[in-house]
C-alpha cells in the first residue's frame, strides 16, 4: 500500500489565531476520506495547505512523497475547487470546461459533458450569474472528470438539492469505481456520506479528534435511554461520551457494548439505539444535533 | 511507511514551457473579454469621432479645421486600452490567479505564463494600434482629416517608432497594475493602504523637491531633451522593477476568500 | 442499511438473502463489487469486503476474468446456517424467556401453532 499524503506536526497560525494544531495523519492511495468537522475547525485551512494554496507556520507535509510547495509535479496531480472557489470576471462555464484540460491531464471531456447534462447546468451562463447550487455543481464537474490521483471536495452540496446531491454521490461511486484514486471529502452533512467513506478524519479547533476507518467508528457506540437511576446505575464505571437527561429519562452514549452487556442492559429496562456517524462526531465535538447542521 | 510510487498511468507530466503556456491559454480564454470588449469601445469611439470629424470637414473652413485637427492630436481617444489593459492585468493577478491556484498551477508558473501573455498581448495591441495609425496617415485621416490613432503621445517618427513607443506604453500599464494588484492579494486592504500612501509621499516629496530646489525648468528641459521615446524608454524601469517585485510578492501570496 | 453493523455485513447478509429467494440462482453470475457499490451507494472497498466474505465461506466464487458466480449448494448451505443461528438468536432466547414465565413447552408450541392462523 503506497502513502498518498504524509503529514507530520502541521501547524497553521493566522496572527494569534492557530487554526490548525500539530496536526499528524496519513492518506492511503486511492479511498475515499472524509474530512469533518464543523465550520471553522480548520478543514478548509487544512486543504489549502496539502494543496500548496497557503503555506504551514509549522510542520511537514509530504504529497506523493514530495512538498507540494510550488512543485509542479505534485501539483498536475491534485484537483481542489473549493467551496468559495473565484472565478476570473465575466467567465462563462464554458470557459471552466475547455480549460480545464490543459491543467488535467487525465480529464474526460465527455465524461465532463455528460455530467453538465446531469446537473443542468447552462454553460454559456457567467459563473457570477450562477445559482449557488449550480456554482457547487462547476466545482463538482471539475473534481470528478480532473480524474486527478488526488482529488479534494469542499463541501460539494452547497445548494444542491437531495436529486443532485444524490447524483453526485452515485457519479463519484461509479467513476472512483472505474478509475480508482484518492479522493477526500470534505463535508458536514455526514449522515448521507457515511456509507461512502473508508476512513474519517475529523478536525476539531484545529485538532485531529477522530482518525478511523469508518467500520470501526461504526457501530462504536451506543446510546442507552431509561429510567436515570437505571441507566447512571448501568453506565457507573463506563466511559461516557455524552450525558444528557429530561426529567427521569436519562439518554447516554457509552462506547459499543458486548453482547451479554446488551442483554444486562436491555434487562435493566434500558433500551439501546445504534447512533450514526454523525451523531458519534456531534457529541464528540460537544455540539448539539442543531448547532452543528447550522454551522456550515 | 512505503515510499509512494505513483502509478505510471496516473501520473500527468507536462513539460515546464507546455504548463506555462496553459496559463498564457487560461487568460486568453475568454476572447469577449480580452479582444471583443476593447474592440467595440475603440469601434464605437472611431464612429462617433468619424461623425464629428465629417461634422467639421463640412462645415468649417479650411483653416479652422487645420486647427482643429491639431487639437484632435491630443484628444488621445484611443488611451482608453491602456487603462483596459491595466484591469486586465489587475483581474489577472486578482481572480486569474486564485483560479488558476484551484486548477493546481504553481505560482512560478502562473506568474511567468502571465508575464507571457502581458508581453504579447502588449505587441499585439501595439501592433494593431500602429497599423491603424499608419492607415490614417495614409488616408489623410480616414479622408476626413480625422485624427485617433497619432495622438501626439504616440510619437511622430513612423511606423515602427510608434510601435516601439505603444509597446512599451502598454507594458507599462500592464506590469504596473499586475504588480499593485500583487499588492493586493498578498495584503488586501492595508497593503493597498501602505502602497498607495507611499507612493503619494514619494510623489510629493519629488514635487516639493523640484519646486523649492527650482528644478522645474530642468525637468522641462530633461523632457524635452529625452523626447517622447526617451521618456517612454524610461518607463522600462518602472515596468521591470514592476515585473520583479511582482514575482517575488506572488509567490507568497495566498488567495483568501 | 443500519447504523449498528458493519456495512460490508449487511452487504453480504443482503446477497445470501437474494441468493435464498432464488434471485440469484447458483451457478448464475451477480453483480460486480462496483455495482454492489452503486446500488447501495456504498464505498466499492465496502462492497468488496463484503464480497470478499462470501468468497471465503465459498457461497460465491470468481471466475477469472468473467466474474463472480454462486457456488453450487450455497442456497442449502445458507439455509443451513441461518437455521441455527435462528434456533441461537430467536428459539433459545423464546425457550428461556417461556420458562421464566412457567409456559410449558406444549403451551408454547401450542402458542406458536396458533400463531398467524387467524
Amino acid at each position: 500500500m503506497t502513502t498518498t499524503i504524509e503529514v507530520t506536526g502541521l501547524t497553521r497560525r493566522f496572527g494569534n489565531v492557530t487554526a490548525l494544531d500539530n496536526v499528524s495523519f496519513t492518506v492511503e492511495e486511492n479511498g475515499i476520506y472524509g474530512l469533518l468537522g464543523r465550520n471553522g475547525a480548520g478543514k478548509t485551512t487544512l486543504m489549502q495547505l496539502l494543496t500548496a494554496q497557503d503555506f504551514a507556520t509549522d510542520g511537514d507535509i509530504r504529497i506523493f512523497g514530495q512538498s507540494p510547495v510550488e512543485n509542479a509535479s505534485v501539483l498536475q496531480n491534485v484537483s481542489f475547487i473549493k467551496e468559495s472557489q473565484k472565478y476570473p470576471d465575466d467567465f462563462q462555464v464554458k470557459h471552466v470546461l475547455k480549460s480545464a484540460p490543459w491543467f488535467f491531464k487525465n480529464w474526460d471531456a465527455d465524461f465532463a459533458a455528460e455530467l453538465v447534462e446531469d446537473f443542468r447546468l447552462p454553460v454559456d451562463r457567467r459563473i457570477k450569474k450562477l445559482s449557488r447550487g449550480q456554482l457547487s455543481s462547476v466545482g463538482v464537474i471539475v473534481g470528478l472528470a480532473s480524474r486527478a490521483p488526488l482529488t479534494f471536495f469542499d463541501e460539494p452540496y452547497l445548494g444542491l438539492d437531495a436529486v443532485a446531491r444524490q447524483l453526485f454521490y452515485d457519479r463519484l461511486i461509479e467513476d472512483y469505481a472505474e478509475h480508482p484514486r484518492t479522493v477526500i471529502l470534505s463535508t458536514h452533512l455526514i449522515d448521507e456520506v457515511s456509507n461512502l467513506l473508508e476512513h474519517v478524519i475529523v478536525l476539531d479547533a484545529g485538532r485531529i479528534i477522530i482518525d478511523q476507518p469508518a467500520e470501526e467508528l461504526r457501530g462504536s457506540a451506543t446510546n442507552l435511554v431509561g429510567q436515570r437511576s437505571a441507566v447512571e446505575e448501568f453506565v457507573k464505571s463506563r466511559e461516557v461520551l455524552h450525558r444528557q437527561s429530561i426529567g427521569g429519562i436519562a439518554s447516554v452514549t457509552v462506547a459499543s457494548l458486548a453482547a451479554d452487556e446488551r442483554r444486562e442492559a436491555q434487562a435493566a429496562g434500558i433500551e439501546l439505539t445504534p447512533i450514526s456517524l454523525q451523531q458519534l462526531i456531534v457529541r464528540k465535538t460537544n455540539t448539539t444535533d442543531k448547532e452543528f447542521e447550522q454551522s456550515a | 511507511m512505503t515510499t509512494t510510487t505513483i502509478r505510471p498511468m496516473n501520473v500527468a507530466k507536462g513539460g515546464e514551457f507546455q504548463r506555462i503556456w496553459s496559463v498564457v491559454r487560461l487568460h486568453v480564454v475568454n476572447r469577449m473579454a480580452l479582444f471583443g470588449v476593447p474592440l467595440m469601445i475603440l469601434g464605437f469611439i472611431f464612429a462617433v469621432n468619424f461623425v464629428i470629424w465629417w461634422t467639421l470637414k463640412s462645415s468649417l473652413s479650411t483653416s479652422d479645421f487645420a486647427d482643429a485637427s491639431e487639437g484632435m492630436q491630443y484628444s488621445g481617444a484611443s488611451t482608453f486600452i491602456f487603462v483596459y489593459m491595466m484591469v486586465v492585468a489587475v483581474q489577472a493577478i486578482n481572480l486569474t490567479f486564485p483560479f488558476a491556484q484551484g486548477y493546481s498551477v504553481t505560482r512560478r508558473d502562473f506568474y511567468l505564463g502571465s508575464v507571457l501573455t502581458f508581453v504579447m498581448l502588449s505587441a499585439a495591441w501595439a501592433l494593431l494600434i500602429s497599423v491603424l495609425g499608419e492607415i490614417e496617415q495614409a488616408t489623410g485621416g480616414w479622408y476626413v482629416g480625422g485624427s485617433m490613432f497619432n495622438a501626439i503621445y504616440f510619437g511622430d517618427g513612423g511606423f515602427l517608432q510608434r510601435l516601439y513607443i505603444t509597446f512599451l506604453l502598454f507594458s507599462f500599464f500592464f506590469f504596473v497594475g499586475a504588480a499593485t494588484a500583487a499588492v493586493y492579494v498578498k495584503w488586501r486592504t492595508n497593503g493597498m493602504l501602505v502602497f498607495f500612501g507611499a507612493l503619494v509621499l514619494v510623489l510629493l516629496a519629488a514635487v516639493l523637491w523640484i519646486t523649492f530646489g527650482a528644478h522645474w525648468m530642468a525637468v522641462g528641459a530633461w523632457f524635452v531633451e529625452m523626447g517622447v521615446v526617451g521618456v517612454v524608454t524610461w518607463t522600462l524601469v518602472p515596468t521591470i522593477i514592476s515585473g520583479i517585485v511582482g514575482f517575488f510578492i506572488l509567490r507568497r501570496a495566498t488567495p483568501r476568500n | 442499511m443500519d447504523d449498528s453493523r458493519p456495512i460490508f455485513l449487511q452487504i453480504a447478509e443482503q446477497i445470501e438473502n437474494d441468493i435464498i429467494s432464488g434471485l440469484l440462482p447458483e451457478e448464475g453470475q451477480v453483480p460486480s463489487t462496483n455495482e454492489f457499490a452503486s446500488f447501495y451507494r456504498i464505498n466499492p472497498a465496502t462492497a468488496g469486503k463484503g464480497v470478499a466474505l462470501l468468497v471465503d465461506s465459498r457461497i460465491l466464487y470468481k471466475k477469472r476474468g468473467i466474474g463472480m458466480f454462486v457456488a453450487e449448494g450455497a442456497r442449502t448451505r445458507i439455509v443451513e446456517q441461518r437455521r441455527t443461528q435462528f434456533r441461537n438468536d430467536y428459539i433459545q432466547p423464546l425457550v428461556d424467556e417461556a420458562d421464566k414465565l412457567g409456559i410449558t413447552r406444549e403451551q408454547l408450541a401450542d402458542m406458536i401453532r396458533k400463531e398467524g392462523v387467524e
